[in-house]
């Protein structure tokens, strides 16, 4: 691995923020931020990050190369569950495989928005319609879920069964899908119809984004620290799996981007998705859906060690593989 | 009279609204971020609520007698599928 990529990641201000959350549980600091800001920065996040890829997506437009890498998304939305679901269910029960099935099908917005901070001080150009996968692999994966539960699950109470109404209405139009997809659209509109609204919106959604990204890092630090607890009751099998799942479906990835001949930029953002694993989505959907899950299980193995991993380690692995793999004039 | 007292997770909070209005409760009061320690160890916080998973919610209805045995009916399903408690104590208007 490139020493200089993963000089240039640590000792970036989003991943020592990160650190700093981490280090002020471990220390014992009382360190803490008041529980609406972190929801509002998550969601700031999301708006940004929707609202440029609209912006963004409307410039490169719906072409072939577009639709099929949104395509390849979201068959990987539904391939890893699946994948992982076979595995999980060596060690766990349907619900608990299921719930983490889920959570490792879905992805990781804030891990993709790292990944993409990290391209923009390399300089390395990305497309605005990954933005749209994002969007698209966030629900397949909580779909799912739920039919391997019906499919697996015997003897389940009726209290436990959701209807299919419910289940759709939490995989689409969950706050985070719903905030992301819209910004996306009115992105996509403002660039066409209004593009002086371009402009506006840049105090906002540009400079202020990547302050706002180390803020909400530094929350993440503490949230992860305090789930490192719940992961040592998990044990050996279920941290094994939150390390190696982003590994392979890393891999995966790379090379459906080979195949798609994506520039490195977006193979990077592209094996992000493939290897992140959910912990704002998922966790709601399945707490609704699969209440016979453990969370501190699927939130604890997202969120304390994948996304950790991911960040620290594995977005500057992921991207000086392909600079070895994808050639740098690739389109 | 009595008192209902409701503590379940924020996220269940609409399905039992929806159902104590179902039964016909007169009204309700809603205190939001509760935190504390259940009777299994559970801590339960604000530091997920960036997720939708966020602190408890406390419920505290007052309502006629009639009516409890539809509140537990409506209620203990959603209780033990979801977790939470409830409580029913006496109540007298001041």
């Amino acid at each position: 691995m490139d020493t200089a990529l993963v000089l240039q990641n640590l000792l970036s201000p989003a991943i020592l923020f990160f650190f700093l959350g981490v280090f002020a549980v471990l220390l014992g600091s009382d360190l803490e931020i008041p529980a609406p800001l972190p929801k509002l920065f998550s969601l700031y996040l999301l708006l940004s990050i929707g609202f440029k890829g609209g912006v963004e997506l409307q410039a490169s437009g719906l072409g072939s190369d577009v639709l099929l890498t949104i395509g390849a998304a979201l068959l990987m939305a539904v391939l890893v569950p699946l994948a992982a679901f076979g595995v999980l269910r060596t060690q766990f029960d349907v619900f608990n495989a299921a719930a983490l099935a889920g959570a490792y099908g879905s992805i990781s917005a804030v891990t993709f928005i790292t990944a993409e901070s990290f391209l923009r001080v390399l300089q390395i150009p990305s497309d605005g319609y990954m933005v749209a996968a994002l969007a698209l692999m966030e629900s397949p994966a909580i779909i799912v879920a739920l039919l391997l539960v019906k499919l697996a699950a015997q003897d389940r109470g009726a209290a436990a069964e959701t209807g299919w109404g419910s289940v759709l209405h939490e995989a689409f139009l969950n706050s985070s899908v719903f905030l992301l997809v819209g910004s996306l659209l009115i992105g996509l509109l403002v660039a066409q119809y209004s593009p002086s609204g371009i402009a506006k919106m840049e105090p906002f959604t540009g400079q202020l984004f990547y302050g706002a990204l180390c803020f909400f890092l530094l929350d993440m630090g503490i949230v992860a620290a305090q789930r490192l607890a719940d992961l040592q009751q998990a044990g050996a099998f279920l941290i094994g799996f939150s390390l190696l799942t982003p590994l392979v479906n890393a891999s995966v990835g790379l090379g459906l981007s080979s195949v798609l001949h994506l520039s490195q930029g977006n193979a990077l953002l592209f094996m992000v998705l493939c290897a992140s694993a959910s912990y704002i989505a998922v966790p709601a959907a399945m707490r609704m859906t699969v209440p016979e899950a453990n969370p501190s299980l699927y939130i604890s193995s997202a969120l304390g060690m994948t996304f950790p991993f991911n960040i620290i380690v594995g977005i500057p692995l992921y991207l000086s593989v392909i600079e070895r793999v994808l050639p740098a004039g690739a389109l | 009279m009595k008192r209902l007292d409701l503590l379940v997770n924020e996220r269940e909070l609409e399905l039992l609204l929806k159902r104590l209005e179902q039964v016909g409760v007169p009204g309700y009061s809603v205190n939001r971020h509760v935190t504390g320690r259940g009777g299994s160890g559970t801590v339960v916080s604000e530091a997920m609520e960036f997720s939708g998973l966020g602190a408890n919610a406390h419920v505290i209805v007052f309502c006629d007698s009639s009516l409890l045995e539809s509140l537990a009916a409506e209620l203990k399903p959603l209780l033990k599928t979801y977790g939470g408690v409830a409580y029913v104590s006496d109540a007298q208007p001041l």
